[in-house]
């Protein structure tokens, strides 16, 4: 077995350092990086239309471009949302929180620096998962079904009021609304529109990118424009630059997170659905859980940009688990990598790892050198994209707004969609002016649609039977983890409260 | 690589030219035709199943046509977004659709509203493929055949589940026909398309999926599903010990997919003419054949008289097991 996998990693190896493959991964990761840090262009948008380059390429140099296109997007999409609070896919929202804080004090150097490492660190893990694991893996991903999916969203819905800062009220409110809002669209069981008020530009739903764009991008630009004292104010960076590189601390501080995000993302990676998203969110969660100080979250601190960025690179190499494995997709991205196969006239599924070993294994092996240069091309970049933050404001924000636009209609050519970000943008300022943070709202609206669907095909599988969600032993085991989590939300809270009070009356 | 693809279309054009040369005379009051690079409305998102064979065919038509024929993906709303659109574009041949049996029959048939009209806003040209779907049970499953099945789903009424790739799918349409004509009754669990039905029904979390021959076909060849039937009038080539459900009990039993193409209403008739003589060639072309079956589909073409024929047969046959089913999109 171990011989076997040491000689498949080394056709992989063999085929994905040929000359001209490597060409193709480090095209694709640079064009990938580029376009990613476009604001609103997120790795769907950037696969489908860069897709057609790959027509005319062999299949492996075609899936090795594709597949460094999704990482270079991903990656760039942090990118912004360290910079600039724009991002790129659901995943990032959760870097913006304490990525863009960092980038505000001065310290958006180390933050892309260490989005850099936490990601080429669990991209190596990733990738020696699927080489060791990958088919036993894309078995249990098979064991989950409809109750097990819908208690591992109900878990992380809880985890993500850990994600508040503030008021735990207002931090529901916005959960409660994210779910609303992830109503909007067709009913998958009855075919029935919910909320789309007629307009057929909404009956697939609303966008993330709509969204993302609206209450994180275009919300902040108002904010900052509403502030009538001199321009300079406006500067995204309000403090001197304090250093390009994270320091030794820094690194002390992430490595454990890492480490932590790693394995998160690992976990949930592997299922097909939500991966990187509640990976990302249960990986900041949990690392404000264990921080000492919990209330650095959410001002800069560096694990909170280490953790979700390695939660997520790790879940986007898993992801390739069961697309490879299995053929099924993981998602939109995942969904157009197999339609590249296809067109190259390979029918994606469980045969190709045996009739195709140079394409599987040498992906696999592209998969590692992809991220590696990544981070040779963006730790470099880094001091350049610093440069970007010294663009004076009235400069940066028309670029931005209008990089937006273009991003928001080039997902589904739909100009509706760009009136809705602006309902957004206007909703989100509104939102920043009452202190409701956006994350939880947006981890609402995507998981929500997934958990509704699950809730009501687990009902419908068990002919209504409720108990089939604590009698299946994985799906009642993430209901215990959520009770568990639950738990731990409100006693300290009570705790405070009595402190408080026992305070209150000693002073009296 | 791009220079090199020019060349090509440019060759081909020429060649395009010299073939056409002589007609060229007798179509002398014709507009010349294209101007432009051709814009084709695929309503479905980039990389699916519609998508690959459109752009397939996209790629040799722009060849044959001497001008560029740009894939503009408009998905959304089960194909009638994109439909829309093309039905009304300008009819002066640079826009063109792929429409399929979800756009021009399901679509028109299960939603409350649908703003164009499969037959009134378009010209059809011709088909180009077909894609077959195939009955797949999970390996679990006490039943070797289509016959075996429908005993055991009639000895445990209700019990049964089916996935389809949708509410209102094919997949979900060809499942209701087969539960109306076997007088069996199983129960529809949509998933969000054919990837994820597939995986629910090689976890078992399903017991039966009609689906789509692409998506199934790997897992039946890899033995994590078993096929017990095929719903085309002949049986596949890929699967040759696969019955058919006609000859497993049910005659006249038949659901495919079609893809086709399609003009606005009142695009002039030479344009039609023509593409439909390229669009016939370029399906006949054994290369596409090969690559067509390597996609799951097959090659076929018609004439638009029976392309209208077989919209009109097929809404009505639709209608029915969409009305008795009881499903309608709003």
């Amino acid at each position: 077995m171990e011989s076997d996998i040491i000689s498949n990693l080394a056709l992989g190896f063999s085929t994905a350092v040929s000359p001209i493959n490597l060409f193709y991964c480090f095209i694709g990761v640079l064009v990938g990086t580029l376009i990613g840090v476009l604001p609103g262009i997120g790795p769907v948008a950037a696969v489908a239309m860069l897709l057609p380059l790959t027509f005319n390429l062999d299949a492996v140099g075609a899936i090795i471009m594709l597949s460094g296109i999704y990482y270079g997007t991903q990656y760039g999409g942090s990118t912004t949302a360290i910079l600039v609070n724009l991002p790129g896919e659901s995943a990032s929202v959760v870097t913006c929180m304490d990525g863009y804080a960092m980038a505000r004090i001065g310290r958006a150097g180390p933050a892309l620096a260490i989005a850099a490492i936490g990601s080429f660190f669990a991209g190596t893990v990733g990738t020696i998962l699927v080489a060791l694991l990958g088919p036993p893996l894309a078995e249990i991903a098979l064991k989950f079904g409809a109750p097990e999916y819908f208690s591992l969203m109900v878990m992380a819905l809880i985890a993500a009021a850990v994600l508040a800062h503030g008021s735990m009220l207002k931090t529901i409110c916005m959960i409660v609304l994210g779910l609303l809002v992830g109503i909007v669209g067709t009913d998958v069981n009855s075919g029935m529109s919910r909320f789309t008020f007629g307009a057929s530009g909404l009956a697939d739903g609303l966008s993330f990118v709509v969204i993302a764009m609206g209450l994180f991008g275009f919300a902040e630009i108002l904010c900052n424009l509403q502030d009538k004292a001199d321009t300079a104010s406006r500067d995204i960076l309000n403090q001197k630059i304090t250093g390009l590189m994270p320091t030794v601390v820094d690194m002390k501080a992430a490595f454990g997170a890492i480490c932590r995000g790693t394995a998160i993302g690992a976990f949930f990676g592997t299922l097909p659905g939500g991966g990187p998203t509640i990976s990302a969110f249960s990986a900041y969660a949990v690392e404000k859980k264990l921080a000492k100080d919990p209330s650095r979250f959410g001002k800069g601190a560096i694990e909170g940009v280490a953790a979700p960025e390695s939660a997520n690179n790790a879940a986007v190499q898993c992801a390739f688990i069961t697309t490879l494995t299995l053929g099924i997709p993981h998602g939109a991205t995942m969904a157009l990598l197999l339609g590249a196969l296809t067109i190259q006239g390979i029918a994606p599924g469980p045969q190709v790892m045996t009739q195709r070993p140079d394409l599987f294994w040498g992906l696999i092996a592209s998969m590692w050198i992809g991220n590696a240069m990544l981070v040779i091309l963006n730790l470099p970049l880094v001091g350049l994209w610093i440069k970007l933050l010294k663009v004076p404001y009235r400069f940066l924000y028309p670029a931005i707004m209008v990089f937006m636009a273009i991003g928001v209609y080039s997902v589904n050519n739909l100009d509706l969609d760009i009136y809705m970000t602006i309902f957004f943008g206007i909703l989100g300022y509104i939102f920043i002016k009452l202190k409701c943070e956006p994350a939880p709202l947006i981890l609402a609206f995507v998981l929500g649609p997934l958990m509704e669907e699950n809730l009501r095909r687990a009902l419908l599988i068990s002919r209504g039977d409720p108990t089939v969600f604590i009698t299946r032993p994985i799906s009642a085991a993430f209901l215990i983890a959520t009770a568990l989590l639950l738990a731990f939300m409100i006693v300290p809270s009570f705790r405070k409260k009595r402190e408080e009070a026992v305070a209150d009356s000693e002073a009296l | 690589m791009k220079a090199k693809y020019k060349m090509k279309t440019l060759l081909a054009g020429v060649a395009a030219l010299a073939v056409t040369a002589v007609p060229v005379t007798v179509l002398a009051q014709a507009p010349a035709y294209p101007t432009k690079p051709i814009r084709l409305v695929v309503a479905f998102p980039a990389g699916g199943s519609t998508d690959i064979i459109a752009r397939l065919v996209a790629q040799r038509l722009g060849e044959k046509l001497g001008q560029q024929v740009i894939v503009d993906n408009r998905g959304g709303a089960g194909g009638t977004i994109g439909t829309e659109i093309a039905a009304r574009a300008a009819p002066d041949g640079h826009t063109l659709t792929m429409g399929t049996t979800s756009t021009h029959v399901i679509a028109p048939a299960a939603y409350a509203k649908v703003n164009y009209d499969p037959v009134k806003d378009f010209e059809p040209i011709t088909l180009v493929a077909s894609t077959p779907y195939l009955l797949v049970l999970h390996p679990g499953v006490k039943a070797n055949n289509l016959k075996e099945f429908i005993a055991l789903a009639k000895s445990q009424p209700g019990k049964l589940n089916y996935a389809s790739a949708g509410t209102g799918s094919t997949t979900q349409l060809a499942m209701e026909m087969l539960n109306r004509a076997a007088g069996i009754d199983m129960v529809h669990v949509p998933y969000g398309g054919n990837g994820p039905a597939g995986a629910a029904t090689l976890g078992g979390q399903v017991q039966a999926l009609f689906g789509s021959m692409p998506a199934v076909l790997p897992h039946a060849q890899a033995g994590r599903l078993r096929p017990i039937a095929v719903g085309t009038a002949q049986r596949s080539p890929a699967l040759p010990n696969v019955p058919t459900v006609a000859e497993s009990g049910f005659p006249g039993f038949e659901v495919s997919l079609w893809l086709g193409f399609f003009a606005p209403k009142g695009t002039p008739k030479p344009i039609l003419t023509r593409l439909q003589k390229e669009l016939t060639d370029i399906a006949g072309n054994a290369e596409m054949k090969a690559q067509f079956e390597k996609n799951g589909a097959s090659a076929v073409t018609n004439t638009p008289a029976e392309m209208t024929a077989l919209m009109k047969t097929e809404l009505e046959k639709y209608g029915k097991v969409i009305k008795a089913a009881g499903i309608q999109l709003k």
